[in-house]
């Protein structure tokens, strides 16, 4: 007899996450999940595909950051090709990736997260938008956009202004820079850091009042894994990876990206259609760690650049010792991050070799299995390709930055609703502390998602006996 | 808008969409279709997949606005220009997409200016995968989309005459803003 199978809806669903607290006898939390219900499958349908059209294929993973998937991908292609790609080609690369942080770390504090940060958890939810921050603070709503504008211009002068550019290239980039637009480039910088600067010095004198949420929103003992520079500092395109324990004990140092499966292992949830990645050593789910901003600055010994450095420094001052255990503070990394980004590109952008015409290295696949790892803003991004002899893929293994940190964020949401909720009366400050404390992960759902204002979710409230006994929804 | 207020003026065209959901691609392939024919002097076309917050910036440094962009609620191929005004209440949830109406209430309430706006869309009737490929019907739609951009950004053409039903249009006053409907 044949079978229909029906895949309903198919569109508009990215961002509609689900959580589901699950109560005790006596109104107590006993369980929290966060469950990621929409399904995307491009390890599946790009099997079969030639390995040069991945990185096009892969950028359509996500509409808002498609350079960390283009970059991921073309350094997995590079792996399959066994070149290495002329040093300007790989400086172009850098930053094309650091803009799209900046602009990416911009939307997530100055648009996503500022109207609790600015208007607080408990206001009222009508005016607790992006409208309401231009209201409050008129100037910091316009530096967010115009910072996003310096990221996304720098992005278009170098990828050009079509949707999904493809200037990164297997073996390097298309196209060498010209004196036009790199004097453009670094026209726009100087502003962008004033901006920054003057962002994280606001944000610093907010912190304070941030003591309770700090305390409650994913504090939490785990591991951090990031790249670092063979020197340890921090490194958003290539490099070696780090892992270090709550206590800061670094477990493992220097492996090589190419060597992840020795320490990450994938479990699944049948809760959920994101996948739980842990350390492989500590085993599941004990290996849980986190990546991203958090994860990047706890990791390194330095940024390398002049006021990130001292960003930097103020910035392990937030806890007595040890790394930053407060995922709150994803906030505060990202704007020091968006500090170092615009100061390398301008560093960067300086160097006498960047405008070398020797920008791609050419050759044919030489080996059948392919790694690109980057930091996306996020956190570690993973493209693992296998092909046959004509090229064509035969298997594809892709770890996003937001399934890094799916442990994280399920031990986040419970520890949130161990403080916050109550029981037996859902409020809807409680309802926007649980949004508040994913919002720090800035989580790109399959890469597709980040919330505005109130994401679509909706909460449930269940008894022991699993029945649920309210329901709070939104979107 | 009479012929000396338009020349000098600067337009921007949005041609937005997904490029890999059938026909919501049409804004963009639009875009590209204006961009291949060259433009005047003044007028910048430019495409993106989803609109974001940055392109506020963008806005408020042109005086007349064109977006371009697929839509549902109508016969397929469905041809339709209406002005757009600032609309706060149109806010997305979603980081992903934001509603030209709310970048315009963004442009209102930060910069106190609003340049002329208008929506051009065409009604599609596939939006399954396919990349940069149209349905027939939805190709067709091209063509008279591109005629109201050259309308929009022809300096003879003025903003009075073009909120006006004329030969082959017709009002669709649904939005309380002057739509019509080739």
């Amino acid at each position: 007899m044949s079978r229909t199978v029906v895949i309903e809806p198919v569109t508009r669903i990215e961002g509609h996450a689900r959580i589901t607290l699950q109560l005790g006898d006596a109104g107590e939390v006993e369980d929290a999940k966060f469950h990621l219900t929409q399904f995307r499958g491009f390890e599946k349908f790009c099997e079969g595909r030639p390995y040069r059209e991945m990185p096009a294929l892969t950028a359509r993973t996500c509409g808002i950051c498609p350079v960390s998937h283009v970059l991921a991908s073309n350094k997995a292609c590079d792996h399959l090709l066994s070149v290495s790609i002329p040093p300007t080609g790989e400086k172009l690369r850098r930053i094309i990736n650091l803009a799209q942080i900046t602009q990416s770390h911009a939307l997530s504090f100055f648009h996503l997260s500022s109207p609790d940060l600015l208007l607080g958890w408990d206001s009222d939810p009508v005016s607790r938008n992006i409208f309401g921050v231009m209201r409050q603070d008129p100037a910091l709503a316009k530096d967010g956009i115009r910072l996003r504008q310096i990221g996304q211009t720098i992005i278009e002068t170098l990828g050009g202004k079509k949707i999904h550019p493809t200037w990164v290239v297997p073996g390097g980039v298309s196209e060498p820079l010209t004196q036009e637009k790199r004097d453009a480039m670094l026209a726009l910088l100087p502003e962008g850091l004033d901006i920054a600067k003057r962002t994280y010095a606001f944000f610093k004198t907010l912190v304070p009042k941030f003591k309770d949420e700090a305390s409650h929103f994913g504090n939490q003992p785990t591991m951090f894994l990031s790249l670092v520079s063979p020197k340890g500092h921090l490194e958003h395109y290539d490099g070696l990876l780090r892992l270090k324990d709550a206590q800061g004990r670094i477990l493992e140092d220097m492996v090589p990206p190419h060597e992840y499966e020795r320490l990450i292992g994938e479990a699944v949830e049948d809760f959920s259609y994101m996948k739980f990645p842990y350390y492989k050593p500590q085993g599941y789910p004990k290996g849980i760690y986190r990546v991203g901003p958090l994860a990047r600055l706890n990791n390194v010994d330095a940024c390398g650049t002049p006021y990130a450095d001292v960003a930097l420094a103020e910035f392990h001052m937030l806890q007595e010792s040890g790394p930053i255990a407060s995922s709150f503070h994803y906030h505060y990394a990202r704007l020091v991050e968006i500090i170092y980004a615009l100061e390398m590109m301008e560093r960067l952008l300086k160097d006498p070799t960047i405008l070398d015409a020797r920008v791609r290295a050419r050759a044919r696949s030489n080996r059948y299995e392919g790694i690109g790892v980057a930091e996306a803003p996020r956190g570690l991004l993973m493209h693992h390709y296998r092909i046959d002899d004509e090229g064509l893929i035969t298997w594809v293994n892709l770890i996003i930055a937001t399934g890094h940190n799916n442990l994280a964020m399920n031990q986040s949401i419970r520890q949130v609703a161990d403080a916050y909720v109550d029981g037996n009366n859902l409020q809807e400050g409680m309802l926007n502390r649980v949004e508040a404390v994913i919002r720090c992960f800035d989580p790109c759902l399959s890469c597709a998602s980040h919330a505005f204002g109130e994401m679509p979710i909706a909460i449930e409230l269940k008894d022991a006996t699993g029945r649920v006994v309210d329901t709070l929804r939104r979107g | 808008m009479d012929h000396a207020r338009m020349e000098g003026r600067k337009v921007l065209i949005i041609g937005y969409g997904s490029p890999i959901r059938g026909d919501d691609a049409i804004g963009p392939l639009v875009a590209d279709r204006l961009q291949a024919e060259g433009m005047p002097e003044g007028v910048e076309v430019i495409s993106r997949h989803i609109l974001t917050a940055e392109l506020v910036a963008d806005l408020v440094e042109h005086d007349r606005v064109v977006f371009l962009d697929a839509a549902v609620d109508g016969a397929p191929g469905e041809v339709r220009c209406r002005s757009l005004a600032p609309d706060a209440s149109a806010m997305s949830t979603m980081a992903h997409f934001l509603d030209p109406r709310e970048l315009l209430a963004w442009c209102e309430t930060l910069y106190d200016k609003v340049p002329e706006t208008f929506l051009v869309t065409a009604c599609g009737s596939s939006f399954d995968y396919s990349n940069y490929v149209l349905t027939p019907t939805a190709e067709a739609a091209i063509e008279p989309m591109l005629d109201w951009v050259r309308r929009l950004i022809d300096p003879n053409e003025c903003a009075s005459r073009l909120s006006q039903p004329t030969d082959g249009a017709a009002m669709h006053g649904e939005t309380g803003s002057p739509t019509m409907i080739l």
